[in-house]
């Protein structure tokens, strides 16, 4: 059992749920999203990212816009949808009880 | 000196060092290959190209305008081999593995393909990305399609183009579009590629075979699969050109034929066909209607086969997209089209169907022995459309003028010289053929001794062209004699004579009615006559030698 395997594992159950919170205080384009990620560590590599929003866009948690952009190409912008924000609601719940269950078993 | 190439990813234009390019193009193909069965995968590479841009523009100062090959490296750490993150992702689970199956698979989708290229673009972008294909300026390409416009067919051969060769959205498309230049170099090393990959299958199947066996018979599959190879690519290449060029031609020929305002065709074998199709039609057809299904008949039967040769032509040389459906229901619509032509050939027969004919007799009252029998020579009246040797057909404002008139020559039963006109037509019925018939102009005059038959006759242009003809039949009395002008030429037609002259010889000469048929009396030499016949025709010249 790799320790690398275990963390990676870890970092993956998050960082839906991660995504979706900082969505939930306005829209964002994925550069913004990356930095706050690599701030907390969740991600290495850039690329991570793409296909994970592709996934939660197509399955109706996200919708974007594009904006132009004064520096490079347009930007898509993302914001949660209704379904979303009840996805978010619900996985609050769970991480919830995760840090309760995590803080009771390792007293 | 480095050399730069111009790229453009997500709209935005960048140099690049050719080294840098290489890295990014492999790269990008490695992404791709990792998402080829993801169909969210266009969508991610086009974020992620996005964000590469994003950063090469941050790469971008004043002093440094190319993308080198460090920022490349640098980007690609950014940004994250596939193989670190698909990893992190469970619904990418069946990507491929990295090993050297898969790396070859993706040097091989990277080599040359053909695209449209929107971003240098003057219509539809089919100028610059042919540009791109053959490593030339797109201004080339333009200039030759602005010349094939006026020349005729560079608009349709652009429609073409357009139709088939698909637009560059990515950038891997657009790098694919550039690849890398035809030269000399990469034809050989296609060629090396591919012998090497049929080395490689025969290791693999013929592993039990002696090692030197497996030598030589590689060597000569090498050599063989090279030459296979290069040959069936140039002949495609060849066989596509041609195609393409043949069918652009054609097409334009059948539709300038049939919608075209000039000329329609010229075929100078025999005859000249000068007309628009419009014209040519309207003396066939009777309603607008039959002449209208007839155009896109003859369109679509011809038409199609020829798309489908353009088509086929794109394909061998570029490998553009094919839409399945389309090839059956292009098969279907060429069905309605020879319906469509077979259903005005039924109208067509059932218009032709019965027979007339209606026949003018006269009786020359004049004594003369002698006749000088002669045709007019002047050119059909209006405007010739089809000039042939025996049949010309030409046209006025309101008829139409023939030249099939035959002149036979008979024995008279009676003392003086008959002239009988047999004017004959098609039509849907007899009523219809008679009509036909009766509406033929003829004309033929008898001055003194002199006969002269005009040598076209003429009829209304609303009676169409319906099988009509008119023959003249010439009796003439024993004892009579004729000279036979070379003007008749055209119309003289089976004179039967006791000679068996052919037609073209009787002319020139004097010929008499005898009882046993039409003597020469001025022929310097005779043959095949009885000494009987030989005694009639003494009484008019006795001076006449036989050979003995």
């Amino acid at each position: 059992m790799k320790i690398e395997n275990t963390k990676a594992q870890m970092r993956k159950g998050v960082l839906e749920y991660c995504i979706l919170s900082i969505l939930k205080n306005g829209e964002a384009y994925p550069s913004e999203i990356i930095e706050k990620l690599k701030t907390g560590k969740l991600i290495v590599v850039e690329g991570t990212l793409y296909p994970l929003l592709t996934r939660l866009k197509n399955a109706g948690l996200l919708s974007y816009r594009w904006e132009e952009s004064k520096s490079g190409p347009p930007r898509k912008y993302y914001q949660l949808t209704k379904i979303g924000s009840e996805f978010l609601k619900e996985l609050e719940t769970t991480w919830n009880d995760l840090v309760k269950a995590v803080s009771i078993t390792s007293k | 000196m480095n050399q730069t190439v111009t790229i453009n990813i997500s709209g935005i234009v960048f140099h690049i060092d050719v080294d840098a390019y290489e890295a990014l193009k492999k790269y990008l193909n490695k992404i791709k290959s990792y998402f080829k069965n993801s169909e969210e995968s266009e969508e991610i590479m086009m974020d992620i190209e996005a964000r590469i841009a994003e950063l090469f523009s941050e790469k971008i100062t004043s002093e440094n305008q190319v993308i080198q090959a460090k920022d490349v490296a640098e980007v690609i750490v950014i940004m994250g081999k596939p193989e670190q993150y698909v990893d992190e992702d469970e619904a990418q689970d069946e990507h491929p593995k990295e090993d050297d199956s898969s790396s070859k698979k993706s040097s091989s989708s990277s080599s040359k393909k053909i695209f449209r290229d929107p971003d240098d673009r003057m219509i539809g972008g089919v100028s610059s990305g042919l540009a791109a294909y053959f490593g030339v300026q797109s201004l080339w390409l333009r200039l030759f399609f602005v010349v094939a416009f006026f020349v005729g067919f560079g608009f349709l051969l652009y429609i073409v183009l357009w139709m088939v060769m698909p637009e560059a959205k990515t950038a891997s498309d657009k790098l694919k579009m550039r690849g890398e230049a035809v030269n000399i170099d990469n034809i050989g090393k296609t060629f090396k590629d591919e012998a090497d990959k049929m080395s490689e299958n025969f290791r693999k199947n013929g592993k039990h075979y002696g090692r030197k066996a497996e030598a030589t018979i590689e060597s000569l599959f090498n050599f063989l699969g090279q030459l296979l190879t290069g040959l069936f690519k140039v002949l495609g290449k060849v066989f596509g050109v041609v195609f393409l060029l043949v069918g652009t031609f054609l097409l334009v020929g059948l539709l300038g034929m049939l919608i075209g305002s000039e000329t329609i065709f010229s075929i100078t074998t025999d005859g000249v066909f000068s007309i628009t199709s419009q014209e040519f039609f309207n003396l066939i057809f009777i309603s607008e209607d039959q002449f209208h299904i007839a155009i896109i008949g003859v369109a679509i039967a011809i038409g199609l086969p020829i798309i489908m040769l353009i088509y086929a032509g794109a394909n061998l040389l570029f490998k553009v997209k094919t839409y399945a459906g389309v090839s059956i229901g292009l098969f279907v619509l060429w069905v309605i089209g020879v319906f469509m032509c077979a259903m005005i050939g039924i109208r067509m027969g059932a218009e032709l169907s019965e027979y007339e004919m209606v026949t003018i007799e006269e009786v020359v009252t004049n004594d003369a022995n002698d006749f000088y029998i002669s045709a007019s020579q002047s050119e059909n009246p209006g405007e010739g459309i089809l000039e042939g040797k025996y049949s010309s057909i030409s046209l006025d404002k309101d008829s139409i003028y023939m030249n099939d008139v035959r002149l036979s020559i008979y024995k008279s039963k009676t003392d003086s010289m008959e002239i009988k006109l047999v004017k004959d037509a098609n039509g849907k019925s007899r009523k219809d053929a008679a009509n036909h018939a009766k509406m033929i102009r003829f004309n033929y005059s008898v001055l003194d001794s002199t006969i002269t038959f005009s040598n076209y006759f003429s009829f209304p242009k609303e009676n169409k062209i319906r099988g009509q003809e008119v023959e003249v039949n010439l009796y003439l009395p024993v004892g009579k004699s004729i000279y036979l002008d070379q003007s008749l030429k055209h119309i003289i037609h089976n004179v039967a004579n006791v000679t068996d002259t052919w037609d073209p010889h009787m002319l020139g000469k004097k010929w008499v009615m005898l009882e046993e048929g039409l003597s020469c009396l001025d022929c310097d030499e005779i043959e095949g006559v009885t000494t009987l016949q030989l005694d009639s025709i003494r009484k008019y010249v006795p001076e006449i030698r036989t050979e003995k």
